[in-house]
């Protein structure tokens, strides 16, 4: 995590500090000057809630921080603060996630860019406090977006990222931040912080224009609508999706040339790639036992790599088909599942192989799944992935199937 | 009796929401059952975007008959049938215009009736006089009166006046080769063990009065209400609609159509006490100079309560909207011509304007439909 | 934190009918059903609040039947929650309202904030969220629960303020069974009363007295905090009786002492209207038969199911500690208790 201070345009210093996840997204909201957030409590994601709070109490931040009486009420309130003009910040993980859900359907519907994290957990029952992604995933059709950290500091520079595009005007579209339960939200990373300076110039002011709920405004916002109308609603919520990727590309270039940080590629974080025959591909911080592994069988003298997909929504088709179709197979690791699904893969295997399924020339796509609840990905269980996602190259056909990887039978 | 030149029937039943909820859930399903006593197929379905029904707001359901399940299919996968053979009014005030409360504007009470289809309407009175009110015909029906009142009852209640059995008589006099009256009769006869109520349907076949009426026929009246959707290029992000002004009532819905009966001012006997302005839920009274309130028609839905609340004897009278031919405010015609006024205040609503001479006729109640409280009623509702 | 109030005394007390704003807020156009009480609290409402007045509506009758897209029935600024959050529709806006006035965003001025929901909305799914609310002492907001005592806009089926007995499209009376609703009707505001000590201003209203209704408005939102106010609306089409009577079945509710009008003002509670003449022996209350004769709802009632009818109310005026508001009373033998000394501690004598 060297910040190569030559490139980055601000030279104001930014301060170095060890935190966690959640902390480090709180410091965020802190810099975006957020106006109104909800919490309640559930493991993992309220570290954020914590983390805020202390600074709220300390005065280093001014927010209307309200207690709420559960999740739906939380993600109620941010989104109706949001409609005044309020920057917002709210969260959730698991079953509570689950619990908001009604709320978290209509923000999308009504285009209202509140900023959530959803602090990755299994879903009850049983109760269960590791990580998995199927909470951040079951909104995956409604019209959030969705990013997804590996490190702390990527925590706290995709919160001011989603601010920035969530409330663009060609967007206005919520957004939700993946981060693993426990080894992101909970270890603590040393993380440069931004100073106020220079997320000014990064982030400006929350603005709603004729959409703010203002008596100086009046509109009527969401009036019920049939099968007249909706269609048309429908497809201005698609269009926003569709222009979310260039307003990416967009923030991503400026972030970079600002703060120095975020890598060549908006939506993909490659790693050992150039020469590689097989990679491996998944989002979140399954990347770091990964990366190890990689390091090791290239010892040993394999062509290896990985790819991380860092926007899960919208989905980079395009940027994914230039990357994957370099190789020669891609194992697919999906920390969810998706029961019945096409060869009972995970949700980011199906997406993938639908992505490429035009190609002319197309890798062979092995499905995994592996680490659920938040068990750790052992090297050995790396290594098995590795070698089926290589015993399956050359042909399309054996990427047919889906491994469960590290299960006692 | 001769086997149909189609291969499916569609009928449509306009009716007023809640009251007639349950009458025309009767028709349409009568339809199907007798059209299947011949051997047809059917199917009965009310517009699902008239849910939630609203009091006395137009809503409608349908019959589709065919001959057999391959030609049924066609018409079942349709929302809302665009072209009907028979539309069935089941209450004469709707010839003035059907505005269901979905966004479809103000329609002809003929709109989706076919080139020599029917138009058939429970009326008491002449087909001239239901005529008189019905939108200019853009193409040739026969309009169809079946003698008798609009039935009005509440949701839990059926008002089991025969009015359903009548309309199948009179259909079966129109669509022989679908609904045959024997059929009918049958059917009436096996679900009540009721010999009034299949001679009910045998009077609706005989008296029914039919009246060609030709393209031009009918009247020039009534407001167009008809508007042009916008596409997701020109709709306002995030849902958003303009708010009203100040001062503009909704031009996009006006709801009258609702209106069975209207309120008729005494301005001579309004003692400005507010409470008609006051108890409207559909805010249509406008203070004139005086402080009289004026009752603005294009939103009035004709509720009654302002009838209801005034303190003055038949200072508001409720009179059959049939009798109006335009949605005008009538406060300026008091003002300019007192006695005119008067003279048509009294012709309308058959009470004298003057306070001093007791009416001593009944006032006029529309069709006699105003109060399903009072009606006889069944408590089964007949939704079975 | 003290409770930020602006512009008191904006809203004065309204003196009569002709005392009443003539500016209307609500405007005809709405799609609701002929004699619809509710759009006529939806009025009231506004009327009483003015136009610098935002207004969150709940799904239920006065959303579906009032905004149809592309057309508005509303002048102030409207927006659309979820069922159960109107609670959290009013804490959310009141805070955001707060936190961009006081970091100088927008200008600071005062705005209501009124939130209202049906009482499938507020009595059932949003409970807990408008409890929550009436917690948060620091956000100037008004849950209103207009209760036409059913989910009317879904089909008229039972809410827990159905009254006892009562015919809906999920209670239908039938051969076997007569009666299939048999709970009594939550008693809303005096639940949130009770519960709530630092809200400022619960009430209970109606709008056939449509003067006393708009002066609980405007003190709620005078008083600010978080406040609540019940309103009970008869509904034709659920109740079924002719639109026309609407105000006389509101009369009768109160009348019969079946719904009681009163405020609880800063921990105070009065009766209003003729609920406090019955309460001070100034009227007698009419049978409930009387006002459950008149509503279709009813019509399958046997002798025995009207009895038990009246007896019930009955209690709520014989046995309840506060006639219609607090349902418990403490034993005869202890009647001293309510008589307790009620001087700060440190001025009482030891026992």
């Amino acid at each position: 995590m060297a910040i190569q201070v030559k490139e980055r345009e601000h030279q104001d210093v930014e301060t170095e500090q060890l935190m966690s996840g959640c902390e480090a997204i709180a410091e965020a909201i802190r810099l975006a000057d957020v106006d109104v957030m909800a919490a309640y409590p559930i493991r993992p994601y309220d570290g954020v809630m914590q983390a805020a709070a202390k600074l709220i109490a300390n005065g280093k931040m001014d927010v209307e921080y309200i207690v709420a009486d559960g999740e739906h009420s939380q993600f109620e309130i941010v989104k109706h603060a949001c409609a005044v003009g309020s920057r917002v910040f709210v969260g959730s993980s698991g079953v509570g996630w689950f619990y908001a859900f009604e709320a978290i359907a209509v923000t999308a519907g009504l285009r209202l860019p509140v900023v959530a994290i959803c602090g990755n957990r299994a879903l009850d029952d049983p109760g269960a406090f590791g990580t998995e992604h199927n909470d951040s995933l079951a909104v995956r059709d409604l019209g959030w977006l969705l990013p997804w950290a590996e490190t702390a500091q990527e925590a706290m520079d995709l919160a001011l990222m989603a601010w920035r595009v969530g409330e663009d005007k060609r967007v206005s579209l919520p957004v939700a931040i993946g981060l693993d339960g426990a080894f992101l939200t909970h270890s603590q990373q040393i993380v440069m912080v931004p100073t106020q300076a220079a997320v000014n110039k990064f982030l400006p002011k929350f603005d709603l224009g004729d959409r703010l709920l203002h008596p100086d405004n009046p509109i009527t916002i969401a009036p019920q609508v049939d099968q007249d109308w909706l269609m048309e609603i429908r497809m201005q919520n698609d269009q926003a999706m569709r222009k979310a990727h260039d307003v990416i590309t967009e923030a991503h270039a400026d972030f970079k040339k600002l703060f120095g940080r975020g890598g060549d590629n908006p939506f993909l974080d490659e790693y050992m790639t150039d020469d590689a025959e097989f990679v491996f591909f998944g989002q979140g911080t399954l990347a770091l036992p990964m990366k190890v592994a990689i390091r090791r069988l290239r010892k040993e003298g394999h062509k290896v790599g990985l790819v991380r997909l860092k926007w899960f929504r919208p989905f980079p088709t395009q940027e994914i088909v230039k990357s994957l179709s370099r190789f020669k197979a891609v194992g697919v690791i999906d920390r969810d599942y998706s029961f019945g699904s096409p060869y009972y893969g995970g949700v980011l295997y199906n997406e993938v192989r639908s992505a490429l399924y035009s190609l002319d020339k197309r890798p062979t796509i092995v499905g995994f799944i592996a680490g659920l609840g938040g068990r750790e990905i052992e090297q050995p269980m790396a290594t098995d992935i590795f070698e089926k996602t290589k015993a399956a190259a050359g042909s399309i056909k054996s990427g047919d199937m889906t491994h469960w990887i590290g299960v006692r039978s | 009796m001769s086997d149909p030149k189609e291969t499916s029937i569609t009928v449509e039943v306009v009716y007023r929401g809640i009251f007639q909820k349950t009458l025309a859930q009767r028709i349409c399903r009568s339809i199907v059952l007798a059209a299947r006593k011949r051997g047809h197929t059917g199917t009965a379905f009310a517009r699902y975007g008239d849910s939630p029904e609203r009091n006395g707001v137009p809503a409608k359901q349908f019959a589709v008959v065919a001959i057999n399940d391959l030609e049924l299919e066609a018409s079942m996968a349709k929302y809302e049938p665009a072209v009907v053979d028979v539309s069935i009014a089941v209450d004469d005030t709707l010839v003035k215009g059907v505005e269901s409360w979905a966004w479809y504007g103000r329609q002809p009470i003929w709109k989706p009736v076919k080139k020599d289809g029917f138009v058939l309407v429970t009326s008491d009175k002449s087909p001239d006089d239901v005529l008189a009110q019905t939108d200019t015909a853009e193409r040739p029906y026969s309009l169809v009166v079946v003698p008798g009142g609009a039935s009005f009852a509440g949701l839990w209640v059926f008002k089991d006046d025969h009015t359903d059995y009548r309309v199948l008589g009179a259909l079966a006099k129109i669509a022989p080769d679908w609904v045959r009256l024997d059929d009918v009769m049958a059917l009436i006869k096996e679900q009540t063990k009721d010999e009034s109520a299949v001679q009910s349907a045998r009077y609706g076949y005989d008296a029914a009065k039919m009246r060609q009426v030709k393209a031009g026929e009918g009247t020039s009246g009534h407001e167009k209400l008809q508007f042009t959707k916008p596409g997701w290029t020109t709709m306002r992000t995030g849902i958003v609609v303009d708010a009203r002004k100040p001062g503009e009532r909704n031009p996009q819905y006006k709801k009258y159509t609702a209106r069975t009966l209207r309120p008729v001012v005494n301005f001579d006997t309004c003692i400005k006490c507010t409470m008609c302005w006051l108890d409207c839920p559909d805010e249509c009274f406008e203070v004139t100079p005086e402080g009289h309130y004026e009752v603005v028609y294009q939103a009035c839905i004709g509720c009654g309560i302002c009838a209801q609340v005034c303190p003055v004897k038949d200072c508001i009278v409720m009179v059959d909207e049939l009798r109006f031919e335009d949605n005008e405010d009538k406060w300026q015609f008091w003002k300019k011509d007192r006695d005119g006024y008067n003279k048509w205040f009294e012709a309308k609503s058959g009470v004298s304007a003057d306070p001093k001479v007791r009416t001593p006729a009944a006032r006029q109640e529309g069709s006699g439909n105003a109060n399903p409280s009072a009606n006889p009623t069944s408590a089964s509702g007949g939704d079975d | 934190m003290a409770v930020e109030t602006h512009g008191t005394g904006t809203l004065p007390q309204i003196k009569g009918v002709k005392d009443v704003p003539y500016d209307e807020l609500f405007v005809s156009g709405h799609r609701t059903c002929q004699g619809c009480e509710s759009a006529l609290v939806m009025r009231h409402m506004v009327k009483a609040s003015g136009p610098r007045t935002i207004v969150l509506g709940s799904t239920g009758c006065m959303y579906v039947a009032n905004t149809t897209y592309y057309t508005t029935p509303w002048v102030v600024p409207w927006m659309h929650t979820q069922l159960g959050a109107s609670g959290s529709a009013a804490l959310g806006t009141a805070a955001g309202l707060k936190v961009l006035m006081r970091k100088g965003k927008i200008k600071d001025e005062k705005i209501n904030v009124i939130a209202f929901c049906g009482d499938g909305g507020g009595a059932d799914m949003g409970l807990g969220a408008i409890s929550a609310t009436l917690t948060h002492k620091d956000y100037n907001c008004l849950v209103l629960l207009y209760d036409n005592e059913s989910y009317a806009n879904t089909d008229i089926q039972l809410s827990s303020q159905t009254p006892y007995g009562a015919v809906t499209t999920f209670s239908p009376s039938g051969s076997k069974k007569r009666l299939m609703h048999t709970r009594w009707k939550k008693n809303v505001p005096g639940m949130l009363a009770a519960g709530h000590p630092e809200s400022r201003y619960i009430a209970a209203g109606c709008a056939a007295y449509a003067v006393d209704l708009m002066n609980k408005i405007r003190k709620a939102l005078e008083l600010g905090g978080p406040t609540f106010v019940h309103t009970l609306d008869p509904c034709p089409k659920g109740w079924d009786y002719h639109p026309q009577y609407s105000q006389e079945l509101g009369h009768l509710a109160v009348e019969c002492g079946i719904w009681p009008l009163y405020e609880v003002m800063d921990g105070v509670c009065n009766l209003t209207g003729p609920t406090r003449q019955i309460a001070e022996g100034r009227k007698k209350r009419k049978p409930v038969y009387e006002y459950l004769k008149r509503q279709g709802r009813f019509a399958h009632f046997a002798d025995e199911d009207v009895e038990h009818f009246q007896h019930e109310v009955d209690k709520m005026w014989t046995e309840w500690l506060i006639p219609g508001v607090i349902p418990f009373t403490v034993p005869a033998k202890d009647q001293t208790i309510l008589k307790i000394d009620k001087k700060p501690l440190h001025e009482q004598k030891t026992a």
